[in-house]
């Protein structure tokens, strides 16, 4: 399997849209979308958990080719706080339960828009990896701050 | 969330660095979304976590503690 690509964003987005999921962009890939440069490797979405997004997250899955079990169905739609699926076309994380943000809808009134993708505000991507305080992100969130810093200043001049 | 005694312990600790992310950033600013991607996303063997095709975990905490057991400290999951 090779990297993720942008193609398989848009199907995420429209798979999602199509059956309605509530979600986000998170983690390095929605900074990324936001326009921080950087590497990474995973596409991470923080989706809302309720029973009904759950529902839709398990039929968008499978609309975008991932071969669910039962079992697999049932933990997603019950909102197991992190799924990690390599059983698809790509790489996809579920984040139910990021570190740092207590509830989706608040990331949710803060979210962005990027030609129609759906990403967590800087600040709520750094607050994420700031509560996981992981040895990887503690090497990226200098730089991720002064992005944040710095996109912020250019949203404010436009 | 964001505060203003935050932005600058950032420029001021991250001053002699700040120039040259400045300037990637100005350049990121000018591509697509989509070239963005092109240029962030890379793939790479990482052993044990590429190994399953499915995996889930209750609480986050639960996640966390198993990357530590279970995955070569040098991938940089394990918590400071």
């Amino acid at each position: 399997m090779g990297a993720f690509e942008y193609r398989q964003a848009q199907e995420i987005n429209d798979a999602f849209n199509r059956n309605g999921v509530r979600y986000l962009f998170i983690g390095k890939s929605g900074a990324v979308l936001l326009g921080f440069p950087d590497t990474t490797q995973d596409a991470h979405v923080f989706v809302e958990r309720s029973p009904a997004n759950g529902s839709a997250i398990a039929a968008a899955l499978r609309d975008l080719g991932f071969s669910l079990t039962q079992e697999q169905t049932a933990e997603i739609e019950r909102g197991k706080d992190f799924v990690q699926l390599k059983n698809g076309p790509f790489d996809l994380d579920l984040v139910f339960a990021p570190d740092g943000i207590e509830r989706f809808e608040d990331a949710w009134q803060r979210h962005v828009d990027v030609e129609g993708f759906p990403v967590c505000h800087p600040d709520d991507i750094i607050a994420s990896k700031a509560a996981a305080n992981r040895a990887r992100d503690r090497e990226s969130l200098p730089r991720l701050k002064a992005f944040r810093d710095y996109w912020i200043k250019q949203k404010t001049m436009r | 969330m964001n505060n203003q005694a935050d932005t600058i312990e950032i420029l001021t600790d991250a001053s002699s660095d700040w120039q040259e992310w400045l300037e990637e950033f100005e350049a990121a600013a000018r591509r697509t979304p989509e070239m963005r991607m092109r240029y962030a996303f890379i793939k790479t063997y990482k052993p044990v976590l590429d190994d399953a095709t499915y995996r889930s975990f209750d609480s986050m905490e639960d996640y966390r503690r198993w990357c530590e057991d279970n995955l070569p400290s040098w991938l940089g999951y394990g918590r400071v």
